[in-house]
């Protein structure tokens, strides 16, 4: 019986037709939430009102920035979710060594990121519609985006999103590496806000790296310091992994 | 060329080693039965060879390439083991699918055909199925998918008597028509031996035995007769097991090397010769202790 030859862009691309059927529940739960921040947004962000003798008004916002967090977070427990055990498990029952199985996780969760963003973009016209229909309303004014500016912003979604899998990613891989993180990690989180607000500063040491990025003017800087933030927390978590075993 | 090479392979998980100084050799294209008692280092020697774990120290070659995270090993090769994962959004039919995606060799007509056999449910999920059935999906995947290394452990766990039977024939069958390296670990010898050519024995993550399972019929031979006949005629006999029965017989298995002038001394004191089965000169072979079960109960 003669040996198959194999080439690791061939495996890759196996592994990622599987996990595309094998990790569909992840889109289940997507539309799930997104159907339910739709109807979270639908009370509306913030507003006001004040009147006079003659007339009164009442002024409410509304915005996609509900269903952007509930995203946000759905890249981030889906990524932590691939890394557990099981998942990682499913990859051996067929072909695959690590390397490979990284790379197809990669390239899912990029593609996970994509349809995030699509769905996100749609999910918010939905809320814009149900407002417009669902609401009394007198007068609306919405923030008018040219093509260009929609563009950047659902390539700029898929960004954070890929960018929140990959540190999911890393944080799921750590907590396999050593259950200690699970502990750690979220007391380093809740640690640093506590800590701030007991000095009485006002920036907090998580919201100092946020702002690495959201202060970026430039849309192609940003997509830079993205991709590579997003490259160097994937290489760490390969790196982690490497003393895991293959498979027990 | 030898398929699968182990050289003074160890592993040890702490202290414990489960495999010490493993030495052996598969040739290809052969059924290997790994025989051995629980915790003789069965598993934890598949897993290194399918490159799941990877060995303490020593040196492990599959198809000449070290197996431990290793694609090519990886594409030609299959283990079926009872707690493979499958992912629990897909049915049956679709986890058949994904493998004939990745296995070259992968042959969809008999996959079906024993699929249908067996009255599986395509629909079902991996994690919906009995034990039993689980493990007869898991046996049909391990066929069809025509590895040159594939790698059976205790792949009849939970089957039933007759879903067994049809297990190894089907295997030997599809073995004849595509000759491949396979290895089956299994407790109940008497169930495999008529399909196997060699035979591993593993006791204490040490090589026991390793040898074509004709030559092992002949390795040993039980011997019968008084006790004190037996005591005095066994010294100088390679005594795998001795045990004593009723009204002052003994009972002892001994290795196969007499001479025609042994057997008429023997035939003279009254001793009687017999064969013993592969599966209970193995138990012997592979016990712990002098004596058995037996001498728990024996008080004083």
């Amino acid at each position: 019986m003669y040996l198959t030859k194999v080439s690791l862009l061939d495996v890759v691309a196996k592994q990622f037709r599987f996990k595309l059927k094998s990790f569909r529940g992840m889109f289940t739960s997507l539309m799930l939430l997104q159907v339910m921040a739709i109807l979270f947004s639908l009370g509306g962000e913030g507003g006001g009102g004040g009147g006079s003798d003659t007339f009164s008004y009442d002024m409410k916002f509304y915005s996609g920035n509900i269903i952007m967090a509930f995203m946000l977070i759905w890249a981030f427990i889906s990524a932590i979710v691939v890394t557990t055990q099981a998942y990682r498990y499913d990859d051996y029952a067929f072909v695959a060594n690590r390397l490979s199985s990284h790379l197809a996780n990669i390239l899912f969760l990029g593609w996970a990121s994509v349809i995030g963003g699509v769905t996100f973009a749609l999910a918010s016209q939905s809320l814009k519609l149900s407002v417009l229909f669902l609401k009394d309303r007198e007068f609306i004014e919405s923030h008018p985006l040219t093509l260009l500016q929609m563009t950047e912003g659902l390539a700029a979604t898929i960004l954070y999103l890929f960018l929140f899998t990959a540190i999911g990613y890393l944080v799921g891989m750590l907590v396999q590496w050593n259950k200690i993180f699970m502990i750690i990690l979220p007391g380093l989180l809740f640690g640093s806000l506590f800590l701030n607000v007991l000095l009485g500063s006002e920036s907090t040491f998580v919201i100092d790296i946020g702002q690495f990025f959201v202060r970026e003017t430039s849309f192609l800087l940003f997509t830079l310091k993205v991709l590579l933030a997003s490259a160097l927390t994937y290489g760490i978590a390969a790196w982690v992994s490497n003393s895991l075993e293959v498979r027990k | 060329m030898s398929v699968l090479e182990f050289d003074s392979v160890t592993k040890a998980y702490g202290r414990k080693k489960a495999l010490d100084n493993l030495s052996f050799s598969l040739g290809e294209n052969k059924i290997t039965g790994l025989i051995g008692r629980n915790g003789a280092g069965k598993t934890t020697m598949l897993k290194i060879a399918a490159g799941f774990m990877k060995e303490t120290s020593g040196d492990v070659r599959a198809f000449g390439e070290h197996p431990f995270n290793n694609l090519m090993v990886s594409a030609n090769m299959i283990m079926i083991d009872n707690d493979m994962n499958m992912p629990t959004a897909l049915d049956l039919e679709e986890i058949m699918a994904s493998a004939a995606d990745f296995y070259h060799n992968w042959d969809m007509d008999l996959a079906k055909k024993l699929f249908d056999y067996f009255s599986l449910n395509p629909r079902q999920t991996h994690t919906g199925l009995s034990k039993g059935m689980k493990n007869t999906f898991n046996a049909i995947l391990g066929l069809a998918s025509r590895c040159p290394l594939t790698i059976f452990d205790e792949p009849t766990n939970g089957m039933d008597a007759g879903v067994r039977k049809d297990f190894y024939r089907a295997l030997l069958k599809d073995y004849i028509a595509y000759p491949r390296t396979i290895i089956i670990s299994s407790h109940h010898l008497s169930e495999v031996e008529d399909i196997l050519e060699d035979i591993l024995l593993l006791k204490d993550g040490q090589q026991f035995l390793h040898m074509p399972v004709e030559e092992l019929r002949e390795y040993a031979v039980v011997v019968s007769g008084k006790e004190e006949a037996i005591n005095s005629w066994l010294r100088g006999h390679e005594v795998f097991h001795k045990s004593d029965q009723a009204f002052g017989r003994s009972y002892a298995v001994i290795r196969n090397d007499l001479t025609d002038d042994q057997i008429g001394v023997a035939m003279k004191s009254g001793l009687e010769f017999s064969t013993i089965s592969n599966e209970d000169l193995c138990l012997y072979l592979t016990s712990q202790e002098k004596g058995g079960i037996d001498d728990v109960f024996n008080k004083g």
